[in-house]
């Protein structure tokens, strides 16, 4: 992604057009910024992410029950 | 190797006809939601169950939640017999769909899919269109939470292929190579 279209993107999802699907996320509640690092990312490096998110809940889980 | 790179490369080296939905591909299309289990689609066709079967078996597949008595084998006649399966194997929990809801059977998911190179594999995704109309017609709370992400998503694909178009038909050359980039899967500088 070049700076330009990135340039764009924080404008479209910081400044959604009213009526938009984008505007619809944003109100329900979605952090539309979150889309900005996972757009730059090709689908590999996406899942490779998603992953690391699985086992950093994994260690956190562990964490919880041998603490009790 | 991660089991998700793990699962795919198995069911591909196995020439098994898929398609991943759920989680997964949610995912892949860019949206910032966890999963923790793959979801494919497979064909029913008796050939292919045979290649799911061969391709899996190696990966001690059984059910999930299931009692630890009770006997699963997870070979042709069971798969035929059933349809939908949830399973926990070596590579991680998997869940094999012979249909899906608001979609139909693979013939069907593979229609509303995009090929998307996933571990340097072409490989079948239930496109975004196709995602929201599953999660549509699952319904349940936790399908449809995700439904205005998938749409901002799909409104902001739409949008970059436009400005892409638009930015081609100019002759400057740093906006050519964005849309070549694009082309190759949205590979970061």
């Amino acid at each position: 992604m070049t700076v330009e279209e990135r340039d764009w993107l924080v404008r479209l999802i910081n400044h959604p057009p009213p009526g938009s699907k984008l505007a619809a996320a944003k109100e329900y509640g979605i952090d539309l910024t979150l889309l900005l690092g996972t757009l730059e990312l090709t689908p590999t490096e996406r899942l490779e992410q998603l992953q690391g998110a699985q086992s950093f809940c994994e260690e956190l889980r562990r964490a919880m029950r041998n603490s009790r | 190797m991660n089991k998700f790179e793990a699962a795919v490369k198995a069911l591909s080296e196995g020439d098994v006809e898929f398609v991943v939905i759920g989680g997964v591909a949610v995912t892949a299309h860019g949206s910032a939601h966890v999963t923790f289990d793959l979801d494919v689609c497979y064909h029913r066709s008796r050939e292919n169950m045979q290649r799911l079967v061969n391709a899996l078996a190696p990966y001690h597949p059984c059910l999930r939640g299931a009692p630890p008595d009770l006997a699963f084998h997870f070979d042709v006649p069971t798969v035929s017999r059933g349809l939908n399966f949830t399973l926990t194997t070596d590579l991680g929990d998997l869940d094999l769909l012979g249909e899906v809801q608001g979609i139909g059977f693979y013939p069907e998911a593979l229609a509303r899919s995009t090929t998307i190179e996933l571990y340097g594999r072409p490989c079948s995704v239930l496109s975004l269109e196709g995602l929201i109309a599953s999660k549509r017609a699952a319904g349940r709370t936790r399908d449809l939470v995700v439904i205005p992400e998938l749409e901002a998503l799909r409104e902001l694909e739409i949008l970059r292929s436009q400005r892409a178009a638009t930015s081609t038909r100019t002759p400057d050359k740093e906006q050519g190579a964005t849309a070549t980039e694009r082309d190759q899967g949205d590979r970061r500088r």
